[in-house]
């Protein structure tokens, strides 16, 4: 399973919980990415959008969030990832889905919780960032 | 889960035979994956698959079938408190309107003893506010009335009987008095069904009664088919009415929808009773029509 990596992050601000690792660069996108085997509930989604508000200040931000190493989504996690609280802080999310589970997690996320901001998969970073800086 | 390996293949080819031995825990696990696709079609979805720690295809199938199960188990509670929901308000519709038949009868008879004590003038404010009074309550007994066949139809078990629907039309037509405003053609051999006779009597009654009250002719003319299909009929009922436009015909099945305001009698509820009788024994009702070209009502029935 792969560990999480600095590659393309020019890190200003930092934080962890015990299952997702927060960065935020110069770039001004914040980078989520989990930790091995990870499971998400919905305990972990809430902690995560808070820890997320604070460090863009409660001003939307676009999101690179890194699936890769999640192997569970509870379904009550997916719907606050698809609901208002987390359209508030995030203004579009690239959702990054290298491994097989996490792109079933991703296009169920997509086709049935229909998150209110613009969201996309992506299979590589560089792909999600380029779309992230893009204007719309 | 049973797989079928040709033998002289693999005396062939023997390197195949050990891959299929190492095959055997993806094997199980696929069988897994068939045994939860088998409860959830059969609407079980008590069942959760573990993942191995693999992350590979097969785990993610495992992942998307748990997650497809729990959405769909979301879905199927939601319709059964929903179901609930709305057989508690039908009831309540029905209580409701079943304990205003009263009052109204007795406002009813009081306008009746107002007028044969006071003999008002037909001129006189006191008459026309009396044939106002008894104008309104009658709306509002057609309105109950309506709202009783359009709940009664939730709560009672239905019966059902061998119902011969050129009896019904005949028996609609001359109880109602359609014949004195209308003219019904019945082109083909009408079948006969199974189904409540007083539910039928209901579809056919509203039917009618829609082509008589909207015509814009002079005579009505109302033409009844039936098409034999391979396991239902299609009964259509046409008339040479003024036609309902295109963005009105799903709207007029709802509940409380008048498209037709110059009818203020109308209380939108016969053809969303019709549907309501059909849809309850799994049968379909759509519209046909062009302005100026008359409208064709066709339902399903069961053979």
């Amino acid at each position: 399973m792969k560990q999480p990596s600095a590659i393309f992050i020019f890190p200003s601000m930092l934080r962890e919980t015990k299952k997702i690792r927060f960065t935020i660069g110069s770039d001004n996108i914040l980078r989520t990415e989990c930790f091995p085997d990870t499971i998400m509930t919905l305990e972990d989604g809430r902690e995560s959008t808070k820890v997320s508000a604070e460090m863009v200040n409660h001003q939307p931000h676009p999101l690179l969030c890194d699936l890769t190493n999640v192997i569970k989504m509870t379904q009550e996690c997916r719907q606050h990832f698809a609901g208002p609280e987390h359209a508030t802080t995030f203004s579009k999310c690239a959702l990054i889905v290298s491994s097989p589970i996490s792109k079933m997690i991703g296009n169920f996320f997509l086709g049935l919780n229909k998150p209110l901001k613009p969201t996309k998969l992506f299979t590589s970073k560089e792909e999600g960032l380029s779309w992230l800086m893009t204007k719309d | 889960m049973r797989i079928d390996i040709d033998n002289s293949y693999l005396a062939k080819n023997p390197e195949t035979k050990s891959v299929s031995f190492q095959d055997s825990e993806n094997s199980k696990r696929l069988g897994d994956i068939l045994d939860m696709i088998g409860r959830i079609a059969a609407l079980d979805f008590t069942a959760v698959l573990n993942p191995s720690s693999k992350n590979d295809v097969v785990d993610a199938i495992a992942v998307g079938l748990n997650m497809l199960s729990e959405e769909l188990n979301s879905n199927v509670v939601e319709k059964t408190k929903l179901d609930e929901v709305n057989c508690k308000l039908e009831r309540f519709a029905h209580t409701t309107a079943h304990d205003l038949k009263s009052p109204l009868n007795s406002i009813v008879g009081l306008v009746t003893i107002l007028e044969i004590a006071l003999k008002p003038d037909k001129d006189s404010e006191v008459h026309s506010c009396l044939l106002k009074i008894r104008e309104t309550t009658t709306q509002m007994k057609d309105l109950i009335s309506g709202i009783l066949d359009y709940s009664k139809i939730a709560g009672d078990e239905i019966q059902k009987e061998k119902i011969d629907l050129n009896e019904i039309i005949f028996e609609v037509s001359n109880l109602d008095g359609i014949l004195s405003r209308a003219k019904i053609e019945i082109i083909d051999i009408l079948p006969t069904i199974l189904f409540n006779r007083a539910s039928m009597v209901q579809v056919i009654r509203n039917l009618l009664d829609n082509a008589v009250k909207y015509s814009d002719k002079k005579m009505c003319l109302i033409t009844v088919r039936v098409k034999e299909m391979c396991d239902h009929y299609q009964v259509s009922i046409s008339d040479n009415g003024p036609g309902i436009a295109l963005e009105n015909q799903k709207r007029i099945f709802e509940l409380f929808t008048k498209v037709n305001l110059s009818k203020p009698d109308s209380q939108g509820i016969g053809l969303a009773t019709v549907r309501n009788i059909l849809e309850t024994e799994e049968e379909k009702i759509w519209v046909e029509s062009s302005l100026g070209e008359g409208t064709v009502f066709t339902f399903t029935i069961k053979k």
